[in-house]
């Protein structure tokens, strides 16, 4: 197999808002800088998919002069349920705002008041309304972020290019394997400092609101190089995302505009009884009595609750003028591709799989525990602690995104390089010849796929037990040993199936962390909701679940959570 | 129930293998009507593992990755519905140069 070689000082991977941010400052620091996006710039990854909401504590310059860094802090270690690192905390709240501004300034449009301050919508979870408005949403924010990546001449982007595996030399992350889907070359990249920006693996579920695309590659990644693997037991859900009809299936609709200020509506059983008090609570609370009402017989026809505006107080009109104002290429793609106005029908919506919480393990300069490799955004794991509320995903992107991307830069100007072991890059092309051999009983990677998807659905929900989990970690186990079973057509360009076997082949891993990870993890808290251990066990569980790889398999510990402003005995 | 059939024919061309591009028939099987992307995911699963198409949707008819010229016209794939029983015509879209089959190299981003 022909191998195309590139070097360079700092590889980033991912195209989205943190894997544009950290290369952003890696350019900033002067360095050469490679990022490697498994899509097309501004359009891929989750960030697009994104609506207006970006949390920064900007007080007296926002909403509410009440508002502090202090409180942005505060309210993230409560909605993470105490097990979210405070170091790198720290770094989201006391960075936020300043992250906001460069965004302003790379051409992100933000909704202001007529005197300059920022315009900011009350999400639960926040003391004081924080969530600056994105006017065209995170469609917007990732073009104007990949416009600013192509200007700058030491950034070198590689789109629709497929990252499988990080390349190491001994102990130490020295760059990456890929393969470009317009050309099938395959490409290795010799870099300094390797930054992982690969964001969640949501689509390892069946029902998801995260594109295709996102099945986790970075965290299984960087699992086989060693990285401690942390909290992946965590799954956020969003609890109203579309169930029915297929066309618009996984499409979100915003629980958090049924309230008073906006549409005023109720999310009901199937009886149009209303099922969530307000004020409406954060979204753990919300999914498990969403989650609920359907396990007791009250869901609707096709699985959901139904999302009513139909009895809003406001009446049609005034409702239709809310989601124009606030989501409205989300109210527009439900007309075009499925023929339902929210202003005037109910909608069948249920959790969905959402955005993940755990991940590679990093402390505050966005390192991970292998030398030479950094991790930021949503496949980094251990500040979101137990749950994540509404606006810090895309303030993580920023600002941990532009730390790690400045902590790889300042690393890789004292770092020597080192060459790539040419063992370890035949033995990660070794797996691709493998799929490209033909076979006299030959298996589809979609239908592997298929199943790792609905094993996750079924049990990796939001409520999930010990007996379950085991069923499912016992199918992924067999599902494993059919992966080198697979063969794809010989094609050199833009080859789906060669791109689903790889995929199915790093889903393995991370489908087996999490099914362990919340095995392991003997009690409910946040996004982890076991039936068979429902309490929060504060004395044995306030700490991270752990994955590492040792030998040929992963080995599970607990490890401290790191508190430095708020200690949990100091609150009520 | 009654069987309804959606009848596409699909430019396919890999620049590896083929003189020029030529026209392959599908008629797939639905319950009802889908969209354009469905349709193509369908196609993938189901009836051919080489067709080449983008798969990545943004949910909200937005990032335009996904459009294609249906009937000579072009469309977003994830949020323009097929009717059973119809005939249609899927072609790259423009935008760049066809790097295989329905998916382009769109030039600008």
């Amino acid at each position: 197999m022909d191998v195309q070689r590139f070097t360079t000082d700092v590889v980033v991977i991912g195209g989205g808002g943190a894997a544009c941010r950290a290369a952003i400052e890696v350019s900033e620091n002067g360095l050469d800088c490679m990022m490697l996006d498994k899509g097309r710039p501004g359009r891929s990854g989750a960030t697009p998919c994104a609506l207006w909401s970006i949390q920064a504590p900007f007080g007296p310059r926002g909403r509410d002069n009440r508002d502090t860094p202090d409180q942005f802090f505060e309210d993230m270690v409560r909605g993470g349920r105490f097990i979210g690192d405070q170091n790198i905390t720290e770094i989201v709240a006391f960075d936020a705002c300043d992250r906001i501004l460069d965004m302003e300034r790379y051409g992100v449009h933000f909704k202001k008041y007529d005197d300059g301050r920022f315009y900011q919508t009350p999400m639960p979870g926040q003391t004081y309304p924080r969530s600056c408005f994105m006017i065209e949403n995170g469609q917007h924010m990732s073009t104007v972020l990949a416009k600013e990546v192509s200007r700058r001449d030491n950034i070198k982007v590689l789109k629709d290019f497929f990252v499988f595996g990080l390349l190491k030399n001994k102990d130490s992350v020295v760059g990456v394997v890929g393969m470009d889907m317009l050309s099938g070359e395959i490409v290795a990249v010799n870099a300094k400092s390797t930054v992982v920006a690969t964001g969640g693996y949501t689509s390892m579920w069946g029902f998801s609101d995260n594109p295709p695309t996102l099945t986790g590659d970075g965290v299984a990644m960087a699992y086989r190089a060693g990285a401690d693997i942390v909290d992946l037991e965590f799954n956020q859900y969003y609890g109203t995302d579309v169930i029915w009809p297929p066309s618009v299936r996984g499409t979100v609709v915003l629980y958090e505009l049924m309230i008073e200020e906006f549409a005023d509506g109720e999310i009901t059983d199937k009886y149009g009884k209303p099922i969530i008090d307000k004020p409406l609570p954060i979204r753990d609370e919300a999914i498990k009595i969403i989650f609920n009402t359907i396990r007791e017989g009250r869901g609707t026809e096709h699985g959901g609750v139904y999302f009513d505006t139909t009895k809003s107080p406001k009446g049609e009109e005034k409702v239709r003028e809310v989601f124009k104002t606030m989501t409205p290429k989300h109210y527009q793609f439900l007309i075009d591709a499925a023929g339902i106005d929210l202003a005037k029908e109910p909608l069948e919506v249920a959790p969905a799989s959402h955005y993940q919480c755990g991940g590679i393990y990093i402390n505050e300069r966005g390192q991970s525990t292998v030398d030479g490799l950094y991790a930021c955004g949503e496949c980094a794991g251990n500040f979101q602690g137990a749950n994540r509320i509404a606006g810090t995903a895309l303030c993580d992107t920023q600002t941990m995104g532009a730390q790690a991307g400045s902590c790889a830069a300042k690393d890789a100007k004292e770092r020597g390089a080192a060459a790539i072991d040419e063992k370890d890059l035949e033995s990660k092309l070794g797996v691709l010849k493998n799929f490209l051999s033909k076979k006299t009983k030959s298996i589809r990677p979609i239908s592997i796929k298929e199943e790792i998807l609905s094993t996750m659905d079924k049990y990796i929900a939001p409520f999930r037990d010990g007996k379950g989990m085991k069923k499912g970690l016992s199918v992924v186990e067999s599902l494993k040993g059919e992966v080198p079973k697979i063969s794809v057509p010989n094609i050199k360009k833009y080859n789906l199936d060669l791109m689903e076997a790889i995929e199915a082949d790093l889903m393995m891993d991370t489908a087996e962390l999490t099914f362990e990870s919340a095995l392991f993890r003997k009690e409910s808290r946040g996004h982890h909701n076991r039936t068979d251990f429902p309490e929060t066990d504060n004395k044995s569980w306030r700490c991270h679940t752990i994955a590492t790889l040792k030998g040929n398999k992963p080995v599970y510990s607990k490890r401290d959570v790191i508190y430095t402003r708020i200690k949990p005995e100091d609150v009520k | 129930m009654e069987k309804s059939v959606i009848k596409a024919s699909i430019c396919r061309y890999d620049p590896d293998k083929d003189k020029e591009p030529y026209f392959q028939d599908y008629e797939v099987d639905v319950a009802g009507p889908v969209t354009v992307y469905e349709l193509l995911t369908m196609i993938h699963r189901s009836y051919d593992s080489t067709l080449a198409f983008r798969t990545y949707k943004c949910y909200k008819g937005m990032c335009t990755t996904c459009i294609v010229k249906l009937n000579g016209k072009v469309v977003k794939s994830c949020a323009t519905q097929v009717e059973p029983n119809s005939e249609i015509r899927l072609e790259p879209p423009g935008g760049g140069q066809v790097v295989r089959d329905l998916v382009v190299d769109f030039s600008k981003m």
